[in-house]
């Protein structure tokens, strides 16, 4: 059961992050913070997604792996990096588009 | 512009009226050239697959690389195609989005099933069912609402389409490159009279528009 | 004991009743799946149907075949039947069919929950089709979108049908996709470890893990929708606080990973099928398995795409429309890993390969039109055009009908335990395939020449009527096709001659037993060491047939099978599974009355329904209750093991974990419709909030405390009792401060939340009270701990719930 909980991990990670700053951003709209702030705001959010993805991934790299074996080792390692890639692909091409409109 | 110019070429004889790949208007034209460098792409790319499937089919037994396929073909080659689409995409969208400036005339539309009603901001209260004016060759701000249900305002040949959803205002930046008359539909399901919500829209030429904003009936 | 006296012996333990009386009191998996599988080809027929009334009336410009009314309940009732009831419950036959065979086990976790999934669906299915019959369908499209479909725009019981029967079918379901996820996880044969699991078990498993989580934001939609249509409480009202955007948030959050629902389980019959279609192994098969969980979790993060045009800011836009290209990246991996198979492989054309094919064929094109509509200018222009209507048709018939037909020849000689005699399926092809390109491929192209999606027909002048002539005439060339399938399948079944045991030369142990499946699928377990064990071992089904294997004694006279540890296959413990019973049927059809209940507005029969169903559900789990404890029973090769019901976490404990994870993401999306309308929705702040003074939160304080402890402790169970009814009375309190529910969705939230959390109190009260009553009893401890910590579990989920929903609902009023 820890197995399949730590290939699925990362990846909820990012669904969590992404769901997150996508409402961070609709509450930010609705508040009269200046377009500066509110994107500095959201650019520190979405680094602190990238940095937990990088923080699950050396956690991932250090589990005990040995009942599970190398193959799910490599495949909870690849879902980690989509999950990091994925986080960035993701979240920030938006940050530099019209926030509110 | 130059798919404007480009797609008339392309589909000679024409006179659809709803038609997105005939554009009248740059954010339609926009668009247009968007979807014939997405089907270029497309089939460039299905008949890639296909002569590797044909490959694949006829080649003898024996490994084949598996770092080729999944690495090569699997993640290396759309990731750079999808990335390259998703700037464009998104550099496309942030240039059609209202934004300001001194050009810009800003009308309203509200929906109901099933009629349409505008109003203009440069003629208060001045009111026009299933016809909405607009001088050509102007940006023009279209805030959409509705009275009822959820509608969507959609003029294929000048622009995408955009919700008008009760209790929230929706902008939508549409433009028509020369004077003329263009279809308009609703474009979100609405109930039984949903097949004819349509409306017009008359593009005027500058005299036009200064008689409309006179408050001539045109 | 030989082998026919063995299979004598079995056969007795585990065959269902003879004649019509089986049909109602088998819990067989085998049976049940067929039934599931007949149930869902029999709507595809009636859906197929529809399609074809649509294609009718769409032939030609002007057409008077039908008007609105009648064209709008038809689309809306081919799209529902569509993806609720023929996709969605065709996966789950044909993995309640395969999947105890592909693991090496003698049946599902908890066969009963299976009977009673299958007949909720079908009672939900036949009030769907009665809906139909009656010409009072839903006719709000099948993504019912209020206020269109809400009472002020339908007020007749159309959409009540929507709402009430798709909800009902939706129990089979999460009971289904429950099931599935604690038989991939534990019941597999000794030595399966999660690495040796066959490829197909890694789909099904992700699969009925999105099933858990996507569903629930549908169903909370249906039942606020149903609340608002019923009582008037305006959850979707702007002029109330309600916000209609708020139901297109919960419904495509379910709506996407839906998709891929549909979309997983025929891709994990690709890459089943198609390795031994080509003689060799899946290339990359661990580069696949991390394929399926990444599009699975992605496409969770996808549901707005579906509403580009809603007026969404574009920085949010772009954090969908990115999401949105990265999942055609496990895509792309998934069909090249396939075509590298192939191309390693010794490829030949039979007909379950000749449907992969036409799978790359068709899927790929929709994969690409999915790109497309993903870059936010396009899908501005397609939305809601015949483009969307011609991409999601590729889609879902190129990526789930035409693999689920090479799955339909691939297995059916397992099913039936027949060779395909008539090449009918040869001549089916031909005409499905083309047809279908014929059908939809020039549909993109006058989606963008204008032609709106659902309009009952149009007119000349647009350049729309040739192609909409040649649509029409390809769709009933394709509908022969599924004709000719439906006949040779019926044929085939009936008159063709017996056939070998592995006709295709595969690995998997679904092979590895007698065709037609005998109910006990092995006369013994195997031993698990690859993930082909008949390629390792090919005189393996003899060994298992004559008893070499776990469990080849049948000399206990009862249902037994092994679970093991999930990740590494040790065998952990024993099954007894229960006989034949009508008692899920009787279950279900109780259930229906509740349903029925609200559907005809008879609100009395309502909580009469559900006392009825509660008690059901305590006979249903009294009958698994042992007094007294067996201790260690030797299962064969010189293994001893335990019983399950004398261990710490049964299957009922797992099975309530993963129906927690659907019933908290239930209430995950209940606290964000909450907060959504909070922030987004028109006319908020409400007048009033409720404001309930300290003694509701000095009761639920104490109520937490008092329930964790006691929940802890075995003889402790009446206090967990009354901390139950300590926090009912905190919700209750609330509830008499807040205004009427009628004026604003705060309020109407407020009631929900606590009527929520009311309801989980009431269940965990009965859990502890179903425990007390077996102390009561006298039985045993040993026999006991499982329950008390599946107790325990509900408790303290019931005690989370009460703590964030009560909390949530009085957080305002303390501002
Ligand atoms: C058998 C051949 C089929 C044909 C000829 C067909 C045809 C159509 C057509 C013409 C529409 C558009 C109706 C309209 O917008 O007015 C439609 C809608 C739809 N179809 Fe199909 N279809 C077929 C099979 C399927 C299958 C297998 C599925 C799903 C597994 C499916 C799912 C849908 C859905 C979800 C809609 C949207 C309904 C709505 O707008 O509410 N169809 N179909
Ligand atoms: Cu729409
Ligand atoms: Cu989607």
């Amino acid at each position: 059961m820890g197995t399949v909980l730590r290939l699925a991990l990362p990846l909820t990670a990012w669904l969590a992050a992404f769901s997150a700053i996508y409402g961070l951003n609709g509450w930010l709209c609705t508040t009269d913070l200046t377009d500066a702030k509110a994107r500095t705001v959201l650019a520190v959010a979405v680094l602190l997604a990238v940095a937990m993805q990088v923080g699950l991934f050396i956690w991932l790299r250090r589990c005990d792996w040995q009942a599970a074996g190398p193959t799910l080792r490599g495949v909870a390692l690849t879902l980690a990096v989509v999950a990091l890639v994925g986080t960035a692909w993701t979240l920030l091409p938006g940050l530099l588009l019209s926030r509110c409109v | 512009m130059s798919a404007v110019i480009l797609t008339p070429v392309l589909l000679t004889g024409c006179d659809e009226t709803l038609s997105t790949v005939h554009p009248a208007g740059p954010a339609a034209a926009v668009i247009a050239q968007l979807w014939w460098v997405l089907l270029a792409g497309s089939v460039v790319i299905t008949t890639l697959v296909a002569m590797l499937v044909l490959w694949a089919w006829r080649r003898p037994e024996g490994a084949v690389s598996e770092r080729r396929f999944v690495i090569g073909l699997g993640l290396a080659f759309p990731m750079t195609v999808l990335a390259a689409l998703l700037a464009y995409g998104l550099i496309i969208g942030e240039k059609l989005l209202p934004h300001q400036g001194p050009e810009v005339v800003s009308v309203t539309a509200e929906a109901r099933q099933y009629a349409w009603r505008f109003g203009y901001a440069d003629l208060p209260g001045r009111i026009t069912d299933d016809v909405l004016h607009i001088p050509a060759a102007r940006p023009v701000d279209v805030a959409i609402t509705s009275a009822d249900v959820i509608h969507a305002f959609w003029v294929p040949r000048l622009a995408g389409k955009l919700d008008a959803v009760p209790g929230h205002v929706n902008t939508l930046r549409i433009e028509a490159a020369s004077p003329g008359e263009y279809a308009g539909l609703g474009a979100e399901y609405n109930g039984p009279g949903y097949r004819g919500h349509g409306f017009t829209v008359i593009a005027h030429d500058p005299a036009g528009w200064q008689a409309f904003l006179q408050g001539e009936a045109p | 004991m030989n082998a026919l006296q063995r299979h004598r012996a079995l056969s007795r333990i585990w065959a269902s009743d003879p004649g019509w009386r089986g049909w109602c009191t088998s819990v067989n998996h085998t049976d049940l799946g067929r039934m599931f599988m007949a149930v869902s080809a029999f709507f595809f027929i009636v859906g197929g149907i529809l399609a074809m009334l649509i294609r009718a009336q769409l032939a030609s410009p002007r057409s008077a075949f039908m008007g609105p009314e009648h064209y709008n309940q038809i689309f809306t009732m081919h799209g529902t039947i569509m993806m609720f009831l023929f996709a969605i419950p065709m996966f789950e036959g044909l993995a309640v069919y395969l999947l105890p065979k592909m693991l090496g086990s003698r049946d599902l976790a908890f066969p009963r929950l299976t009977a009673y999934g299958f007949w909720c669906y079908v009672f939900g299915g036949a009030m769907m089709i009665f809906s139909l019959l009656a010409g009072i369908a839903p006719d709000s499209g099948w993504f019912m979108y209020p206020p269109l479909s809400s009472t002020i725009n339908s007020p007749g019981i159309n959409s009540d049908f929507w709402l009430i029967g798709i909800t009902f079918v939706e129990i089979s379901a999460i009971a289904a996709a429950v099931e599935i996820t604690v038989t991939i996880l534990r019941y597999r044969a000794p030595g399966m470890s999660l690495v040796r699991m066959p490829i197909f078990a890694w789909y099904a498993l992700v699969t009925a893990v999105m099933i858990l989580t996507g569903f629930p934001p549908l169903i909370l939609g249906s039942i606020l929708l149903e609340l608002e249509r019923a009582f008037g409480l305006p959850f979707f009202q702007v002029a109330h606080g309600g916000d209609a955007l708020l139901w297109q948030h919960l419904f495509w959050l379910f709506g996407h990973p839906e998709v891929y629902i549909i979309f997983l389980p025929a891709a994990g019959a690709i890459s089943t099928i198609l390795p031994v279609m080509s003689r060799t192994r899946l290339l990359g098969h661990p580069w696949v398995i991390a394929s399926a969980v990444s599009l699975a979790v992605l496409s969770f993060g996808l549901w707005v795409h579906h509403m580009f045009t809603t007026g969404i800011p574009h920085l949010a836009l772009a954090f969908f429309s990115a999401a949105s290209t990265l999942v055609a990246v496990p895509t792309a991996v998934q069909i090249f890993a396939w075509i590298g198979t192939i191309a390693k492989g010794r490829p030949q054309l039979h007909l379950p390969m000749m449907w992969m094919l036409s799978f790359f064929a068709t899927f790929v094109i929709g994969g690409l039109t999915g790109v497309m509509v993903a870059v936010v200018p396009f899908d501005w222009q397609a939305h809601d055009t015949y483009f969307i209507v011609a991409h999601l048709h590729y889609v879902l018939i190129g990526g789930f009908v035409f693999p689920m037909l090479g799955a339909l020849y691939y297995w059916m000689p397992h099913v039936t335990g027949r060779k395909t005699f008539f090449k009918l399926g040869n001549t089916a092809f031909w005409l499905i395939v083309p047809g279908f390109h014929g059908t939809f491929l020039l549909l993109h192209w006058v989606g963008l020449l204008g032609m709106r999606r659902r309009i009952d027909t149009f007119d000349p002048g647009q350049g729309w009527e040739v192609i909409n002539i040649i649509a029409s005439v390809s769709s009933f060339v394709m509908a022969i096709g599924f004709a000719l399938v439906l006949i040779d399948v019926v044929v085939n079944a009936a008159v063709a001659i017996r056939g070998s045991r592995d006709p295709w030369g595969a690995g998997t142990l679904e092979w590895a037993m007698p065709t037609p499946a005998a109910p006990y699928n092995f006369a013994s377990l195997p031993q698990i060491t690859s993930r082909e064990p008949l390629w390792d071992t090919p005189e393996l089904p003899l060994q298992l047939a004559r008893g070499e294997g776990y469990l080849g004694d049948p000399s206990r006279n009862r249902r037994e099978t092994l679970t093991v540890e999930p990740t590494t296959g040790r065998p952990e413990y024993i099954v007894v599974f229960p006989g034949n019973t009508a008692l899920p049927m009787l279950m279900s059809a109780v259930t229906g009355l509740f349903f029925l209940g609200m559907l005809i507005k008879a609100y009395w029969l309502v909580p009469v329904a559900a006392l009825g169903v509660l008690a059901c559900a305590l006979v249903w789990t009294w009958g698994l209750q042992r007094p007294a404890p067996e201790g260690p029973l030797p299962v064969g090769r010189g293994l001893s093991l335990p019983i399950a019901s004398e261990v710490a976490h049964p299957p009922g404990w797992w099975g309530s974990l993963f129906l927690l994870v659907a019933d908290g993401t239930f209430f995950g999306s209940l606290l964000f419709g909450y907060a959504f309308l909070w922030t987004i929705a028109p006319n908020w702040p409400p007048q009033q909030w409720a404001e309930a003074g300290l003694l509701p939160v000095a009761l639920l304080i104490g109520g937490t405390f008092l329930a964790l402890a006691a929940s802890r402790v075995r003889s402790l169970w009446p206090v967990t009792c009354a901390a139950m009814l300590a926090m009912a009375l905190a919700a209750v309190m609330v509830l008499r401060a807040v205004p009427d529910p009628g004026q604003h969705a705060y309020a109407a939230t407020v009631w929900v939340l606590a009527g929520y959390a009311v309801l989980h109190q009431g269940l965990a009260l009965i859990m502890a009270g179903f425990f007390g009553a077996t102390r009561i009893a006298g039985h045993a401890p040993e026999t006991t701990g499982g329950l008390h910590n599946i107790a325990r579990l509900w408790s303290d989920y019931a005690v989370a719930v009460s703590v964030m929903g009560i909390g949530a609902a009085l957080l305002p009023g303390w501002g």
